[in-house]
């Protein structure tokens, strides 16, 4: 019932990249001739309130609203505010979480869930903030609707010009999480 | 009879028509016939600034934005440009226009009513943002074209329909000094004071009217020119007084000079 | 790769502007209207236009009146509050006959009657366009600008909070285009001296006390010309699902489309209705809507307000279906009229209420 156009909500806090992991998609997804609809919303502060967003990407012009009631799939940064978003999830929706933060039950029947140590991979490859970008690496092979290539575009559409230094550091946060989604 | 003798007819009308108000009127004044009350000092100050548009040459690049008070009626009988702005509003008009006609040369005409009571605050922003356009106010320190009432520039004493006994401080607050506040501004080039109750007044405003406009055509900044005009009517003194009264209740208060040049 | 991109809804309108010609933008800060200006400050000096942070929105309104006498392309906008403090100039620069693009960035839907009434003080009307999305928005950006000058009048774009920080995958327009020919009756100072010098006023031209000078005329001319426009503009309209609709439901804007959303989903699920969602708010298009609703036993209007546009739809369709009101005001506590309140599932529930 979703004409084609695969939702994706993600969840976190503010400070965990959430926003940006949602523009890399969106731009990576834009970037292949895809049509695609962002709506983020942020709890006020920039660092520890809630961080929400929606992406829509679709192959024929979208017809959802920017704000929606249901999902094919979701990304869980972290569990604090993930609470409204639980129900939401559709049957054989597909789920990323944030393992080495994520601290709630999951209905592993109800959809499919997808583990990812995020944080702890990020911190591995020296920078904790890295792990939106893991995590848009797993999503992307996992969903198909974005290729490595395209997240990296996307990646550099994204990204403030005062921030061109970790250029290089996201995107092999990117290839790690794309390689631990084969 | 003698040749020496000048012979005058009284029989017929004279071959030659006297000098009517037409063979005074300025060019850019498109009829000389208005309907302002007698003895009203804003046909003065509006020829003043009419005549200086046109010595200067500026008579092909002029924008006159009018503000809404008895002198609105000269927006339909000039042959300047003009745009009809709302009742205290014409400051920003006129910085939309001069943004997009940076050659041109765009002023103001407004009342005290239109621009100290209603668009304070216009006024003062295009002071302060250093607009480079000249703004006019007559003031004759009420509202004429509604009758009379006090406006922010009534002196204190000063009797109007809404301040019968005189103007009150207690009751009605001080008067505020328009051109003394926008002199105050950094973005403020010219600014001067001045009336057009005697003969060497009206010269006086012509000579600060020509400065402002040669403020404005170097580029210097915002530009203002207050002239301090008759009302016997809003005033309910005779025509004849308006003169005096002006010079007795407004003059004292709204000191008459240049507060700030280039 | 393609040449479109991911770009907020407040960016996308605002290169559609510039693209359009605009070259005057001013505005006061507020939300969901900032980011325009914003935008439009960092877009306008790519072209030598001039952007102006007015110190207020009466003054942003008189600037922009100004420099749309000089026949540039001129835009402004506000939200609510400051769109009524506009409303003075929006009425005296409708019968001025001056062509100005004002962008109504609305909290909610609280303001239809604000924006399609007129607002302001006087028997004047101006055009009003209403976008559902980003592609619409920058369509009718195009649109806006170009129905202002060939009617000489202000022309609204009512948009929201979602409008304004929503991304989409859209082309934009490229900004780098000629600036558009100045109309003839455009100021500029040298018709000064001519003994016929122009005169753009509220109030008409002519001189004082001669014939040409009469503001009853005047008057009746505005109101000939809006009648005109009443008739000429071409009305938009989307319609959906109608042919066979036991109910059609009424909306218009960003919550058109969750309308337009809930519908498709219902008729999915088997239910016959169908979905009517005005473009152009003025003119109303009165006749697409009367004929939309032809077959159908009811009208639903959904409007997030205590019911404004379903006035509209009334007047249009004249009493030949009952039409309901099933809308309701936001109560979002962001005051920005989004959130909970604006859900399909809720919009889908009143809608099969409505059927029942
Ligand atoms: C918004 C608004 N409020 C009130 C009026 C009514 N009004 C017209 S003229 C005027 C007084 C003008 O006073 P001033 O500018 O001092 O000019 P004067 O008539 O004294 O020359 C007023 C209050 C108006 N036109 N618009
Ligand atoms: S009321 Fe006063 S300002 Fe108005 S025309 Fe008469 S004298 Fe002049
Ligand atoms: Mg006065």
């Amino acid at each position: 019932m979703s004409y084609g156009e695969r939702e994706l909500m993600l969840t976190g806090i503010g400070g965990q990249g959430v926003q940006l992991a949602a523009q890399v998609i969106a731009q990576g997804a834009t970037a292949e001739g895809k049509e695609v609809l962002v709506f983020g919303s942020y709890g006020g502060m920039m660092r520890g309130g809630n961080s929400d967003s929606t992406v829509v990407i679709s192959d024929q012009p979208i017809e959802a609203p920017p704000v929606l009631s249901t999902t094919w799939s979701a990304i869980l940064m972290h569990h604090q505010f993930w609470a409204p978003l639980k129900e939401r999830i559709r049957d054989n929706g597909l789920v990323l979480v944030n393992t080495s933060v994520f601290e709630d039950e999951l209905v592993a029947d109800r959809y499919q869930v997808v583990e990812v140590p995020a944080t702890d991979v990020a911190t591995d490859l020296g920078n904790p903030l890295l792990a939106a970008m893991v995590m848009s690496g797993v999503y992307g092979r996992k969903s198909g609707l974005v290729s490595l290539a395209g997240l990296a575009e996307g990646m550099r559409r994204s990204v403030p010009p005062y921030r061109s230094q970790l250029i290089e550091a996201n995107e092999a946060a990117l290839a790690a999480g794309w390689e631990m989604a084969a | 009879m003698s040749s020496d003798h000048i012979f005058i007819s009284t029989d017929l009308p004279p071959e030659e028509p006297a000098s009517l108000v037409d063979d005074f009127t300025p060019s850019l004044i498109t009829q000389a016939n208005h309907h302002l009350c007698p003895g009203c000092g804003e046909p003065i100050a509006i020829r003043a600034a009419v005549e200086a548009v046109e010595e200067l040459e500026l008579a092909q690049r002029t924008i006159t934005v009018f503000g809404i008070g008895c002198y609105t009626a000269f927006a339909h009988n000039l042959d300047v440009e003009v745009v009809q702005a709302l009742h205290g509003r014409a400051p920003s008009v006129a910085t939309g226009i001069k943004r997009m006609l940076p050659n041109g040369f765009v002023m103001t005409i407004q009342g005290d009513g239109d621009m100290v009571n209603e668009g304070l605050q216009e006024v003062l922003h295009a002071a302060a943002r250093g607009e480079n356009i000249t703004c006019l106010l007559l003031n004759n320190g009420v509202f004429g074209e509604t009758g009379g009432q006090m406006t922010t520039t009534t002196t204190l004493g000063q009797r109007t329909k809404t301040s019968i006994e005189g103007r009150d401080p207690h009751q009605h607050g001080h008067p505020i000094l328009l051109s003394d506040l926008a002199a105050t501004m950094d973005g403020a080039a010219y600014v001067a004071r001045c009336a057009v109750n005697n003969a060497g007044n009206v010269a006086r405003t012509k000579r600060y009217i020509t400065k402002a406009y040669e403020s404005q055509m170097a580029g210097a900044g915002f530009s203002l020119v207050e002239i301090l005009t008759m009302c016997p009517t809003g005033w309910f003194v005779d025509t004849l007084e308006g003169p005096d009264y002006l010079q007795d209740t407004l003059a004292p208060v709204h000191n008459i000079g240049e507060l700030k040049t280039p | 790769m393609t040449d479109r991109v991911l770009i907020e809804g407040s960016e996308a309108m605002a290169r559609a502007a510039v693209a359009a010609g605009c070259r005057f933008f001013t505005g006061y800060p507020m939300t969901p209207f900032t980011e325009l200006l914003e935008h439009m400050a960092s877009l306008l000096p790519e072209v030598d236009g001039v952007c102006m942070n007015a110190e207020s929105e009466l003054e942003a309104v008189g600037m922009a009146w100004g420099a749309a006498t000089t026949g540039h392309l001129a835009a402004t906008g506000s939200t609510g509050q400051g769109l009524s403090l506009m409303q003075e100039s929006l009425s005296e620069i409708t019968n001025a006959r001056l062509p100005l693009v004002v962008f109504n960035m609305a909290r909610g839907q609280g303001d239809y009657f604000q924006a399609t009434r007129g607002g302001g003080h006087g028997d004047y009307r101006h055009i009003v366009l209403a976008p559902m999305d980003i592609p619409e928005a920058v369509e009718l950006t195009r649109l806006a600008f170009e129905l202002a000058s060939q009617w000489r009048t202000p022309v609204m774009v009512l948009g929201d909070y979602y409008l304004a920080h929503t991304y989409q995958a859209v082309s934009v327009p490229s900004i780098g285009g000629a600036d558009p020919e100045l109309p003839d009756w455009a100021l500029n100072g040298s018709s000064g001296g001519s003994g016929a010098a122009k005169i753009i006023s509220p109030l008409g031209g002519g001189v004082e006390g001669e014939e040409g000078f009469d503001l009853g005329a005047h008057y009746a001319a505005c109101a000939a010309h809006i009648q005109e426009m009443s008739a000429g503009v071409d009305p938009l309209v989307d319609i959906g699902f109608c042919e066979d609709a036991e109910l059609v439901v009424a909306a218009y804007g960003s919550v058109g489309k969750f309308v337009r959303y809930a519908c498709l989903r219902l008729r999915d699920d088997g239910h016959r209705v169908g979905y009517v969602r005005p473009i152009t708010l003025w003119p109303f298009p009165s006749e697409a809507v009367r004929d939309a609703i032809a077959g159908a036993a009811k009208v639903a209007v959904y409007e997030q307000n205590m019911g404004q546009m379903v006035e509209d739809v009334r007047l249009a369709t004249l009493g030949a279906v009952p039409v309901e009101f099933i809308g309701g005001p936001s109560w979002d506590h962001s005051g920005f009229g989004i959130g909970p309140d604006i859900n399909v599932p809720d919009i889908s529930e009143c809608i099969l209420r409505a059927m029942q």
